[in-house]
């Protein structure tokens, strides 16, 4: 197994059985996977289509009925590994009867790491999550969005190499969601391999370096987001406003050129750009009402 | 107190126990190997099953040896702060409310109320520390899986050991914290609950008539306890006072009634004035017996190893015929003038079995005598009546002045070529009998041993004796000493019930598990009767025997008749009690664990027979446990 490939899959196979050992539902079918050091893997499918099985057992929490899994060269039911992964779970399942600086201290201690780094780490990621204000309340307290915070936070508390994301946006708002995935996006310019599966397909369109698409338990698609979403027979061209003279030109070049101009417009842009520009000017101009429309293009 | 399975001295006892508990947990790892590889190699056909089985095994070494204390610490705070957060506390709150409550039940009049004082705070301990841990420790994991927190755990270096033993480690802190606790206020309670005092005037007092026999200048009685008002009340078996008897000087005492006498105190004026009477004394006390081999003597007078069975079931006691030569003989050793210069302090409670009532408020007399084993020469010190239940106490001074007779006797032992008398009868040496008094040291004690002989002089009445029923109080040792090690019998059994509780949560649900370990449980404080069952010790034989006895309405004492059915029934009760014997084996003996009995009536609870050996049995069921558990979660699918 080379060096630089973090998480492999070989033939891996999870098949569901009842007491009886009688089977009930093949969940996965002899994926064969590889994710690469430093990438943004993302793992897409329907619900039932075997993303949350795949991580679970690349995590060891399940064993495979064929196949192996391979994290880091080892098992994936090795203890060891886990020193250098994080794991942020669907929902953050975490002890709601502790503070943040509690979770935070107790998984630190899991990792054996000592009390001054503990308390370092712990200080640096509530900050980072923006828990500061909430550090002494108990999790029972926290919202849906505040408790997937902290979750990202224990998951990091061990600076880890592999970060697996099980639906990391879920229950995030749009702020949270846009602070998720640059989060991602810094953790990928840190050198860290990150695995996450999700059904938002814009989340995961927009931070994966790669994707795999799961239906049914088998892996349908595989390979890199830019190419596999690029609509070859179309070509896009992005100017700065034109005159309505400019586009008729602009129309009878293509017409020359043997094409066909499928559309001539302003583009519109996503509601979630929409909101962040709302809730920015809102925070930069209290009390004003801000003005709706849409976002400028650069 | 009766002792039905006094232990052999700690070093005899220690390598056979070694021994067994090695061999008990070869044969399981063995068992568990051979099952958890077969059933690999049906999942996953033979040569992936035997790789499984051999990476299981290569990761149980390392999950073993490299636990991380600072994982488990942490893990153990996590169940700590579990604990509190599920409200442990409420349980210490329930305990104070029911002593709270307790105190209108429970008779201070009664005959003994320290041992219903004692006896009440221990039984209501156990079972409320024990009720709690087993909910704590058979719902924690489960609630873990069923919530998936454990996922965040399990996803960290985090052995599945580390998980087992900080749960244990955990709900350990929280049950001795508890047991702490509640174990002060019991004592408080204890103390509170007994502490009472009498009125003693100068009034109560009358001047001593000669004729009565009493030594002092006066004597008379104290107040009645619980006070009594004579307008209302009528005095009644509740109520008690004492015997006081004032010397000459002034001085008091106050005599023994209940199990306790008072100190006083002389108040201004003397013998005409006041006196103070302090809190009530002997009734905790910790009494450090020595036990001598017992041995017993038939009518005729020869020996035998138990005495006769007058048709109780419980063979505790050996029975000695009023009347006759029979005897019942405690051969005490180490008797040295170090530990007993100035005599010999004897207890006994001797149960009375009677073949007519007679005059049932009387009891029946019987005597005690002191005999040389080497010498032979018998002196016959005392002469009492015997109530059932009553602890009879005896000084036995050094110099034994008065005596009720003297006599050379020879132990007869009967052999196949004829008896055998110890010593010669024609050795026996007449003239000590001319004495008229004794040394202790000199006369009766030989080579540091001296015989106890119990007699009963009714004629058709019995004496019943085991070894623990007659002893030499050695001294005593601190009560509350002896109160908290009581606690700690209780702590072995809290700890045993944690680690069945986590052991049976990491593969069972949380009710299921209590419901495994509360069996475990159960079954430990019917070990002894199992493994009876399964030997055949059991009266009445094991279960088929048991149901022809009572199909063919035979009693449990007959013998069956020999034959076919007979030989079947026995054969059938032999094979059921192979596996029986198994499962008793593999359940702790929790009330080997329970001191309350011994705190109650008074015994010291010795460290090494009842701290240093049950702690080693404790430990020796939690490693094996700890490691069921640790199997258990290992080879589970937490996210399943």
């Amino acid at each position: 197994m080379s060096p630089d490939v973090i998480v492999e899959t070989r033939n891996l196979t999870k098949v569901y059985r009842d007491f009886w050992g009688r089977q009930k539902v093949r969940a996965l079918k002899a994926l064969d996977l590889e994710i690469r050091r430093g990438e943004v893997f993302g793992l897409l499918g329907p619900n039932g289509s075997g993303k949350t099985t795949t991580i679970k057992l690349i995590l060891g929490l399940l064993f495979p009925s064929g196949g192996q899994a391979l994290v880091f060269g080892r098992d994936a039911t090795e203890v060891t590994k886990n020193e250098r992964i994080g794991y942020l779970p669907e929902e953050s399942y975490l002890y709601r009867f502790l503070n943040a600086e509690e979770t935070l201290d107790f998984y630190g201690r899991l990792f054996n790491m000592s009390a001054p780094l503990r308390r370092q780490r712990t200080s640096d990621l509530i900050e980072m999550v923006g828990l500061t204000w909430a550090k002494r309340r108990q999790l029972k307290e926290y919202s849906k969005g505040m408790t997937r915070r902290i979750g990202l936070a224990q998951a990091l508390i061990n600076d880890p190499e592999l970060i697996v994301l099980d639906e990391p946006t879920t229950g995030l708002d749009p702020i949270g969601t846009r602070e998720m995935k640059d989060l991602i996006l810094r953790l990928k310019e840190e050198g860290k391999t990150v695995l996450m599966c999700s059904h938002l397909l814009a989340d995961v369109q927009d931070v994966c370096d790669r994707i795999g698409i799961l239906y049914q338990g088998e892996l349908k698609e595989l390979g890199r987001v830019d190419s596999l979403v690029k609509v070859r027979d179309v070509t896009e061209i992005r100017t700065t406003i034109l005159s309505e003279e400019a586009q008729q030109e602009l129309k009878a070049v293509v017409q020359r050129h043997g094409g066909q101009v499928l559309s001539i417009g302003n583009p519109t842009s996503t509601l979630e750009e929409l909101f962040l520009h709302i809730i920015r000017e809102s925070e930069a101009h209290p009390g004003r009402r801000v003005r709706g429309g849409a976002a400028d293009a650069h | 107190m009766p002792i039905e399975n006094p232990l052999p001295p700690f070093l005899e006892w220690l390598p056979m126990a070694v021994f067994v508990w090695v061999l008990v947990v070869l044969a399981l790892t063995v068992g568990t190997i051979a099952v958890g590889c077969l059933v690999a190699v049906l999942r996953h056909g033979p040569s992936e099953g035997f790789r499984i089985t051999g990476r299981t095994l290569a990761a149980l070494w390392g999950d073993l040896v490299y636990l991380s204390p600072r994982r488990v610490a942490a893990l153990a705070a996590l169940a700590v702060k579990e604990s509190v957060r599920r409200r442990v506390v409420v349980v210490f709150a329930l305990f104070v409310l029911l002593l709270l409550f307790a105190g209108w039940f429970l008779d201070t009049g009664s005959i003994d109320p320290a041992r219903l004082y004692l006896g009440f705070v221990l039984t209501a301990t156990t079972y409320l520390v024990l009720l709690l841990v087993l909910f704590l420790s058979a719902f924690s994991l489960p609630a873990d899986i069923r919530s998936r927190t454990l996922h965040t755990i399990v996803t960290k270096p985090v052995r599945a050991s580390e998980i087992v033993l900080g749960r244990i480690v955990g709900f350990a802190i929280v049950g001795t914290g508890l047991l702490g606790l509640m174990s002060v206020v019991s004592y408080v309670f204890v103390l509170r609950g007994l502490d009472h005092g009498h009125a003693l005037t100068a009034d109560s007092l009358v001047p001593a008539s000669g004729a009565a026999g009493e030594k002092g200048d006066k004597v008379g009685y104290t107040g009645f306890h619980p006070p009594v008002d004579s307008d209302r009340d009528e005095v009644t078996k509740r109520h008690h006072r004492h015997r006081v008897t004032v010397d000459a000087n002034g001085e008091a005492r106050v005599e023994i009634e209940r199990g306790h006498w008072h100190g006083v105190r002389r108040g201004s004026g003397g013998a005409q004035g006041t006196y103070a009477l302090g809190g009530p004394e002997g009734l905790l006390v910790a009494r450090v017996p020595v036990y001598g081999p017992l041995r017993f003597r038939n009518e005729v007078g020869a020996d035998t190893e138990r005495g006769i069975n007058v048709g109780d079931e419980w063979m505790y006691r050996s029975f000695i015929t009023g009347g006759s030569q029979a005897a019942a003989v405690w051969t005490f050793q180490n008797v040295s003038e170090r530990k007993f210069g100035r005599g010999l302090p004897l207890e006994m409670n001797i149960e009375v079995f009677r073949t007519y009532k007679g005059d049932i408020e009387k009891g029946v007399f019987g005597s005690l005598a002191l005999r040389n084993p080497r010498t032979g020469l018998t002196v016959e010190v005392d002469l009492f009546e015997s109530r059932d239940f009553v602890i009879s106490k005896l000084f036995i001074p050094r110099e034994i002045k008065r005596f009720s007779s003297a006599r050379m006797v020879s132990r007869k032992l009967d052999r196949q070529e004829g008896a055998e008398y110890i010593p010669p009868r024609d050795a026996l040496d007449y003239s000590l009998l001319d004495r008229k008094e004794f040394d202790l040291f000199e006369d009766l004690v030989s080579d540091g041993q001296v015989e106890v002989w119990l007699q009963c002089l009714e004629p058709s009445q019995y004496f019943g004796a085991s070894q623990a029923d007659l002893y030499l109080r050695a001294g005593d040792a601190p009560f509350f000493v002896n109160f908290f090690k009581a606690y700690l019998g209780i702590w072995f059994q809290m700890v045993l019930v944690i680690a069945f509780g986590v052991m049976f949560s990491t593969f069972l649900s949380g009710p299921v598990a209590m419901i495994a370990t509360t069996g475990a449980l159960v079954g430990g404080f019917f070990r002894e009767k199992m493994i009876e069952l399964a030997t055949g010790r059991a009266l009445g034989g094991g279960p088929f025997e048991a149901f022809l006895r009572l199909v063919n309405q035979d009693n449990l004492t007959i013998e069956l008749e020999k034959g076919l059915k007979t030989y079947l029934v026995q054969t059938a009760d032999r094979v059921a009690g192979a596996p029986l014997w198994v499962f008793a084996m593999i359940l702790p003996p929790f009330s080997e664990f329970s001191y309350a009995n011994w705190v109650a009536y008074g015994f010291d609870i010795l460290w090494t027979p009842y701290v240093a050996v049950p702690l080693l049995r404790t430990l020796a069921f939690l490693v094996p446990v700890f490691v069921a558990g640790y199997f258990f979660l290992k080879t589970r699918e937490v996210a399943r």
